[in-house]
């Protein structure tokens, strides 16, 4: 650091002063910048360029506003799944037949009339007790389905021929 | 004044006085006449809807919806009790191909098992453990074209609904096929879940059983009752229904003797009639207490046949007059080893073979 006083560093300023680029600098410039930029990419493994480029792709699609549809999608598929269920197995609406004859026979709701998420069958408590109204089975799960009303338009059988 | 005196003095005026008289006077009766028959039409309409009221009424309690579950899904019709026991009637179609048979009797539902199904006549029988009301059973050979009828059945999912029409006819055969017995043609709106409903007449008894419905539901067919109580007193004796058969071939002979144009134009072998002694072109007089004139009648002749049962068949060979007694056998179209009801209601199987008495 001796050796550049102020006096020394004084006179190399005033040498820079008078120091010009090669013709066609300011021309090549940005070719030049762009080649050397390459290069210095190239340099660096192949694994890094993919992450970087990567990070710049998602970075201009902007996940993060997308990210919230498939979410909304995965709650509403969730409650009807949810609901269904319920449905499904709601204990005032199960679908057995009261029947008087034998207990044996005779089927109940859930006493406690809580969801479970077991099948149907399951729901089903067997007991001795008396009928249920019709009124009570009037919005089971089954009576939802409507069964086949039956008229045929057709008779059952015929006759091939006269014969006795 | 004047005109008194004018009236002694022309006797045309007189006259003309007394005709105008008489037409007024037979206007006056031909407009009271009008209006009591009026009246009385009105009175006969307002009696008619008041007797399907008073059918309705009596009879609907004695019908019931039924609940099955057939090999697809489940099912649903109308039925009605036969005895205070819980028998019911329905359609075979209701209550012949399902299982797992409820019935809402009294605002309840009650399990009903299958007793019979005859699908030859289109009729099948349940019975439900519970003491229930009935409906008596009339006579459908009283019915006549354009004769009232009430039929109460359970329409789609709504509750009991009465229907009023009238008999239209006395149909054998339907599209060109011909049926087992003839079916009472109703004119009678019917809707989905009516099959097996009751078929009354205007003193609420049954006369037939809802089995189809016609083109766009306006019309329906209903098996006469005597066809189901056939089948009913079958079950009793038998068990099972035990159509019969001789083994006959009928067609229609060129020319009518005593009144037929049934002609038998085959003895088929190996059946009772073969050793009966009845030989082909005989004409066909009567089967039973079945009066034929034509082969169609052969059917009814037919139906009411009990297997087991000795069936006299009147005929005639030339100018003689026969009769033969002729012991029926299984129908070919119900072939099953015959059986014989126990106390029990356990069949017990039996060769008819054995009993066969054969009538030369």
């Amino acid at each position: 650091m001796d050796e550049f006083n102020d006096n020394e560093i004084g006179k190399l300023l005033r040498l820079k002063r008078y120091e010009q680029p090669p013709p066609g600098y300011f021309e090549n410039f940005l070719h030049e910048f762009h080649r050397r930029q390459r290069d210095e990419l190239l340099r660096e493994p192949l694994w890094r360029i993919l992450l970087e480029r990567t990070q710049g792709f998602i970075f201009r699609l902007d996940v993060r506003s997308l990210t919230s549809y498939p979410a909304a999608i995965a709650a509403v598929l969730v409650c009807a799944a949810v609901i269904s269920l319920k449905i499904y197995q709601e204990p005032g609406a199960a679908n057995v037949v009261a029947l008087q004859s034998g207990p044996a026979l005779s089927t109940a709701v859930n006493a406690e009339g809580e969801w479970t998420l077991a099948s149907p069958a399951a729901t089903r408590i067997f007991r001795a007790q008396p009928l249920r109204s019709l009124n009570e089975s009037a919005n089971t799960h089954r009576a939802a389905i409507p069964p086949r009303y039956v008229l045929d338009s057709v008779p059952v059988s015929y006759e091939s021929t006269f014969r006795f | 004044m004047s005109r008194l005196s004018d009236f002694n003095r022309a006797p045309e005026f007189r006259s003309r006085f007394r005709f105008v008289s008489l037409c007024r006077l037979a206007l006056s009766l031909f407009a009271a006449f009008g209006l009591v028959r009026l009246v009385r039409a009105q009175e006969e309409s307002a009696t008619a809807i008041s007797h399907v009221k008073e059918v309705f009424e009596r009879a609907a309690k004695a019908v019931v919806k039924i609940h099955g579950v057939d090999e697809h899904c489940e099912i649903s019709g109308t039925g009605f009790f036969i005895d205070p026991t819980g028998t019911l009637y329905t359609a075979y179609t209701v209550g012949g191909e399902a299982g797992n048979f409820t019935i809402d009797f009294n605002g309840k539902r009650y399990p009903a098992r299958q007793v019979l199904a005859d699908i030859r006549s289109g009729m099948a029988i349940l019975k439900t453990d519970v003491a229930t009301p009935a409906l008596p059973i009339g006579k459908s050979e009283e019915l006549e074209v354009a004769t009232p009828v009430v039929a109460i059945g359970y329409p789609l999912d709504l509750p009991e609904t009465p229907n009023f029409g009238m008999i239209a006819g006395f149909d054998r055969k339907y599209l060109g096929r011909y049926f087992s017995t003839t079916h009472l043609r109703v004119n009678l709106p019917t809707q989905r879940g009516e099959a097996g409903a009751p078929l009354l007449n205007m003193k609420g008894e049954v006369v037939g059983i809802l089995v189809s419905s016609l083109e766009n539901n306006s019309a329906c067919y209903a098996v006469p009752i005597e066809a189901a109580e056939k089948i009913r007193s079958d079950f009793v004796r038998f068990g099972e229904a035990r159509h019969g058969w001789v083994g006959i071939n009928v067609s229609e002979a060129a020319k009518q003797v005593e009144g037929s144009r049934a002609e038998m134009t085959q003895i088929m072998d190996g059946t009772p009639a073969a050793g009966s002694g009845i030989k082909p072109g005989d004409i066909l007089l009567q089967v039973g207490r079945k009066k034929v004139h034509e082969p169609e009648d052969v059917l009814d002749a037919s139906f009411f046949i009990t297997a087991g049962d000795t069936v006299p068949i009147t005929v005639m060979r030339g100018n003689e007059k026969l009769t033969f007694n002729v012991q029926a056998e299984l129908h070919p179209a119900s072939q099953r080893p015959p059986l014989i009801a126990s106390p029990t209601n356990q069949a017990i199987p039996l060769k008819l073979d054995s009993e066969v008495q054969r009538t030369p």
